[in-house]
């Protein structure tokens, strides 16, 4: 998949798409399913509480966006195998759903 | 009655909702924290007795349908070998393993993107239908097609029309082809009746099922029965009854997990701005279990912990038995509902539903349970104890908050 520019792959930040992607075992940015290992991509603070809001892709997929015109220079890439999927909760600091890369691959 | 807030339903406040969920994320953190090389040995282990018993059903088949004394006893149990091997491959496996329950191991081949199951469905797809519509909105009427799968009227709130006569054959061709139902189910078929569909979406479905279906069929249907030779009726007859059995025990289980009186339905009032608190109250409330022992569960996929397990999808299936015991205890504390009891209980209460709501509602009365009495004396409340969000006006507050994305 060619992303072109960010806007195209706007849903990316989209909740309902976000959890779909979570659930579905599909990639956030074509829409396939997922392949082992998973990458998400972070701002070093998320990379930090390794807790990432944009949905799991594949590591293509993730390198593709990156260099995307729009793209955020600090995101940074994690592979990993598994994730678990944090639902928000009331009165949350964070107020969006959440990955936790659960067994990191390099 | 549909429920349409299911805080509000249980009558409990925001503080004992919000305690609830914390309780709730504790018992997942000490799961996630423990989950290691037992509970690895336990799905490799289930794996490898899956395969020997595949094995071991063709080959019985294949080597003892020959001579005529053994020919029906090595059709019976070939056959049974077979059913075993499908039951525990589809139920305790396939379907545990493509909801991510396995992917923290980074095992290449236990994992949620690469597993492929013995049952017509492409992974896929189930994927998209279970995990996603099924899951995230689990009894939510008009969003979650596993109430009645599209072929049954399971909940008073669905509209009677005559075609519902015909249910309790329906139900029964369900259960027959079940896996052929499954396959199909994805697809989504009212929305392509009413137009709904993207083709391009549609074709691709289309493509998997076809590729995945005449896969299966060769397997079972063509490959299998021609090495057996000019015994190919017999081979052929067993993996029918394979089939078929593997199909029917499916079928029981998944019915038994939603369909029980004691499981709510709910309307789409309830999943806006759900929070994670109330979205583990709603699947306490829309799932039951059943009772029974260890093999038992495992033979059932641990849907028997169909609470536990609609709480935690995506943790490891061995842990719902140790799971169960904290929920329920949880359940007790909060005087929330625990939906459970035998299986044949189970499957009665969802076969009387089917039954009665063959008819239209004002010939039948409803089993659902009705809603807990609060457990004060009602009192007008003050503003300050109302909830802020409208929804619990129902369809009225719909209408105006449409209105007000209109303005
Ligand atoms: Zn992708």
């Amino acid at each position: 998949m060619i992303v072109a520019d960010l806007s195209q792959a706007s849903r990316i930040r989209e909740r309902r798409w976000v959890t779909q992607c979570a659930l579905s075992r599909v990639c956030g940015c074509c829409a396939m399913s997922l392949e082992r290992p998973v990458a998400f991509l972070g701002t070093g603070r998320e990379v930090d509480r390794n807790a990432f809001h944009l949905p799991p892709m594949h590591v293509g997929c993730a390198e593709e966006l990156r260099r995307t015109p729009g793209a955020d220079p600090e995101w940074r890439l994690v592979t990993t195998s598994g994730f678990e999927f944090v639902r928000p909760d009331r009165d949350d600091p964070d107020p969006e759903p959440r990955f936790e890369p659960n067994s990191l691959v390099d | 009655m549909a429920i349409s807030d299911v805080q509000e339903y249980m009558h409990l406040t925001d503080e004992e909702i919000e305690q609830l969920g914390r309780e709730l994320d504790a018992i997942r953190k000490e799961v996630e924290d423990s989950r290691g090389p037992k509970d690895a040995a336990y799905i490799n282990r289930l794996i490898r007795i899956q395969r020997y018993l595949a094995i071991a059903g063709r080959l019985t088949l294949l080597v003892g349908v020959h001579d005529k004394r053994t020919r029906v006893p090595a059709a019976v149990t070939g056959a049974t070998l077979l059913a075993l091997h499908k039951i525990l491959e589809n139920m305790e496996i396939g379907h545990n393993v493509m909801h991510g329950q396995w992917d923290w191991m980074n095992d290449p081949e236990i994992h949620s993107s690469n597993w492929e199951w013995d049952t017509a469905q492409p992974a896929e797809q189930w994927k998209h239908s279970h995990n996603y519509v099924h899951h995230q909105f689990t009894n939510v009427l008009g969003y979650d097609n596993d109430i009645g799968y599209g072929i049954l009227r399971m909940a008073r709130e669905q509209r009677w029309s005559p075609v519902n006569l015909g249910q309790p054959v329906y139900n029964a061709m369900l259960a027959t082809l079940f896996q052929w139902g499954v396959a199909l189910h994805d697809l989504d078929i009212e929305r392509i009746r009413k137009g709904e569909k993207d083709p391009k979406e549609m074709k691709r479905q289309l493509k998997q099922i076809f590729r995945k279906g005449r896969n299966q069929i060769l397997k079972d249907y063509v490959v299998y029965p021609a090495l057996a030779g000019p015994q190919w009726r017999t081979v052929m007859a067993a993996n029918v009854g394979a089939n078929l059995t593997r199909n029917l025990w499916s079928y029981v289980i998944i019915f038994c997990g939603h369909f029980p009186d004691g499981a709510m339905h709910f309307t789409e009032e309830e999943i806006e701005d759900e929070t994670r608190a109330e979205w583990y109250l709603r699947q306490i409330l829309g799932a039951a279990n059943f009772e029974g022992g260890p093999l038992m569960h495992i033979m059932s996929g641990n849907l028997g912990y169909q609470i536990e397990h609609h709480l935690f999808p995506d943790l490891p299936s061995n842990r719902y038995g140790e799971i169960s015991v904290k929920v329920k205890a949880l359940c007790e504390k909060y005087d929330i509902p625990y939906t459970i009891g035998p299986l044949h209980k189970q499957y009665g209460q969802a076969l009387r539903t089917i039954i009665k709501l063959s008819v239209p509602n004002s010939w039948t009365n409803s089993d659902k349970p009705e809603p807990p009495t609060p457990p004060q004396k009602r009192r007008r409340r003050s503003d300050s104890e109302r909830p802020d969000r409208i929804r619990q006006l129902g369809a009225w507050s719909r209408g105006t908050s449409q209105e007000r994305k209109a303005s």
